[in-house]
């Protein structure tokens, strides 16, 4: 351990072996922060390949310099390289006479039909009016629960009942939207499992049928390993199964249930790393109040810390 | 399966020291550090993975181990033995009997498949021939009595909720009293989603168990939970001693580590795992001939008398 803090000042150029305890450390630090364990190596590895043949800055030690190369690749990768701005977005569609659709995708239980409502909550306060599409035909009580959120907020729902097919309701929910001059539907839909050949299949034909402005991945923080696979596996299958010519991919990344991890916020690293896609909103609370932004700084804090 | 990406790795790992000539300091490291990236990504949780190594490192000792000893014998044993420890509390979980009134009680995170568990419990004990009954003290989530009552519908279960009463702790009390009146011997609680940053909401659960004395507590985890799992479960299972363990969504490529860990902190056995959203896609769970197939191993049977 003691070999982290030499002093390497006047030393020759930095070499892997000199490295590597400070980057095993880090790693470790990295995976207690619930990173996953692909992205925290191949993090460490970027890092690693950054710094060997570099010189260390004199009265520098080297694991202040991994932390600080370390810090440097959260930061660039945790910031957004599209941006989207989704209350401009939407007011460039009304001005098109059109409603400005966001689908919510994601495994079962992860907060999709919850964080929705926050959203339409959301947008309810920069005066947007927003209609919900009860596309979840599957689960049991989804379409009473999402029922309840637009009695809640007195939003108007769209809505067939159980067992109808998800991509025809969203189809007509947003033809209803174009009727009523609702600025927003927001179309809900049943969770799944990024393996489930059947259910991605329907979830890319909801897809493709309703080109949907928006598509957000709903994850929660809570979330393992297995974050890398749901992502990578959404994104893919959306894109091989849908048959319009412009394949889609997932936009933005709901991230939720932040309120329930403490410091392990590893998550949103690994989410954001394999997707490329910006987390466009936290969820943090069960009530309508409790979405946030990300904020980058606290997040690369924690996992350092 | 749960842990299914783990036990090719171990496989692996062990494969590669059997090819060994000799097996000295750095193969047994080596075959150490494919187990604990292996377990890491499992999202075992980073302390008992610690732990683990040193343990099977400490059994492992190889200047004691004389030139006679088979020593891959050995450290696949430890690797056995560590797994199972961490899997198997030894304590046995609270079986319902028929015709004798049980009250089991179901809690865990938002989201993990409470509600979805409850039926599936109820409709697997109904197939034994028990008279199940479903009481949904979820007040919180919107729609869950709805969800609740689909749910019970279609297995054809007896149900006690309430659209208008918001005091989860008064429909507890009394769909239990009711069920127990009408002699069914195993009454299912179902509660809210929670978790331990919110105290409040651990109180209610706390007080849930008090008005209406469960014979057993179970703790639902999703597969892919992470880290987080074993402070959650630690926290629920002092509030309100758990008794067992059921993980769900273990069907396609779970890793299950961190819902796995959930045994070690509350030390209860899982006993069943949810592998689909329908009503049957429920599976008892055994550990020891969960871990033989882990390890991919045929007979251990040797390693299980000590
Ligand atoms: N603590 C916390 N709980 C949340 C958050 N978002 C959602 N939840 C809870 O998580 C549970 C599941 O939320 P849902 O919105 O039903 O999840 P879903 O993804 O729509 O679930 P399915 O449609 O069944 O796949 C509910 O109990 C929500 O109240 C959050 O940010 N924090
Ligand atoms: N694929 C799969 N989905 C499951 C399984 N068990 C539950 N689910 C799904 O997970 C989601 C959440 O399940 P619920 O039973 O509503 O979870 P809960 O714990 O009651 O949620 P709250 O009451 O909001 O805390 C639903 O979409 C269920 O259909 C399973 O074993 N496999
Ligand atoms: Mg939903
Ligand atoms: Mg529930």
């Amino acid at each position: 351990f003691s070999s982290m803090f030499q002093s390497f000042a006047g030393k020759a150029n930095l070499e892997m072996s000199d490295l590597e305890p400070a980057l095993k450390a880090l790693k470790d630090r990295l995976l207690t922060k619930n990173v996953a364990e692909e992205i925290a190596e191949k993090l460490c590895e970027s890092v690693a390949a950054s710094l060997v043949g570099k010189k260390l800055a004199s009265f520098t030690r080297v694991s202040s310099t991994v932390q600080a190369a370390m810090e440097d690749a959260l930061v660039r990768i945790l910031t957004p390289k599209r941006s989207i701005d989704v209350l401009r977005d939407v007011h460039a569609a009304k001005e098109q006479g059109r409603p400005y659709v966001i689908t919510f995708v994601g495994v079962n239980g992860v907060g999709k039909s919850t964080n929705l409502a926050k959203i339409a909550y959301w947008l309810q306060q920069h005066s947007i009016s927003v209609m919900m599409a009860a596309c979840d035909t599957f689960r049991s009580g989804a379409v009473e629960q999402l029922r309840t959120h637009a009695r809640r907020l007195q939003i108007p729902i769209f809505e067939k009942g159980y067992e109808k097919d998800p991509a025809v309701v969203a189809k007509e929910a947003i033809q209803e939207a174009s009727r009523n001059g609702s600025d927003v539907v927001l179309v809900d839909t049943a969770g799944r499992m990024q393996d489930n050949e059947p259910l991605m299949r329907a979830l890319s034909k909801l897809i493709s049928l309703n080109s949907p402005d928006l598509v957000l991945f709903v994850g929660e923080a809570l979330v393992g390993n297995d974050a890398v696979d749901q992502l990578s596996k959404f994104n893919q299958k959306l894109a091989d199964l849908s048959n319009s010519p412009s394949s889609r991919v997932i936009d933005g990344i709901v991230l939720t249930k932040f309120d329930c991890i403490d410091d392990k916020v590893g998550a949103a690293l690994s989410m954001v790393y394999i997707s490329g896609a910006p987390v466009m909103f936290v969820g943090c609370g069960q009530s309508y109040t409790d979405l946030k932004k990300l904020n980058v700084k606290t997040i690369v804090k924690t996992l350092l810390k | 399966m749960v842990l299914g990406e783990l036990s090719g790795s171990i496989s692996r790992a062990l494969a590669q020291m059997s090819n060994a000539t000799i097996i000295d300091e750095k193969v047994l490291n080596d075959c150490l550090n494919e187990i604990t990236r292996a377990l890491l990504k499992a999202d075992v949780h980073f302390d008992l993975v610690k732990n683990m190594t040193i343990n099977i490192k400490k059994i492992v000792n190889l200047d004691d181990l004389a030139a006679g000893h088979n020593k891959r014998r050995i450290i696949q044993q430890a690797i056995f033995n560590e797994l199972c420890k961490m899997l198997d509390t030894g304590k046995p979980s609270f079986i319902p009997k028929k015709g004798k009134t049980s009250v089991i009680m179901f809690v865990g995170l938002q989201g993990s498949g409470k509600t979805t568990s409850c039926t599936k419990y109820a409709y697997y004990h109904q197939k034994k021939g028990f008279k199940p009954a479903l009481v949904c003290a979820d007040t919180f989530r919107a729609g869950a009595f709805d969800q609740l009552k689909q749910n019970a519908t279609k297995a054809k279960i007896p149900f006690y909720g309430s659209y208008m009463e918001s005091d989860p702790v008064k429909i507890a009390i009394e769909g239990v009293e009711r069920f127990k009146q009408e002699n069914c011997d195993l009454i299912i609680v179902d509660t809210s989603g929670r978790h331990q940053q919110e105290a409040s909401l651990f109180e209610e659960m706390r007080q849930l168990a008090e008005s209406t004395k469960p014979d057993l507590v179970i703790f639902v985890m999703d597969s892919s939970i992470g880290q987080a799992a074993f402070s959650q479960a630690q926290a629920f299972n002092r509030s309100v001693s758990v008794g067992a363990v059921i993980v769900t969504k273990t069907e396609g490529a779970a890793k299950g580590g961190g819902a796995l860990s959930a045994v070690a902190a509350t030390k209860s056995p899982v006993i069943f795992l949810g592998t689909g959203e329908h009503m049957d896609e429920f599976e008892v769970f055994d550990v020891k001939p969960f871990v033989s197939r882990l390890l991919g191993m045929g007979d251990w049977s040797g390693f299980m008398e000590k």
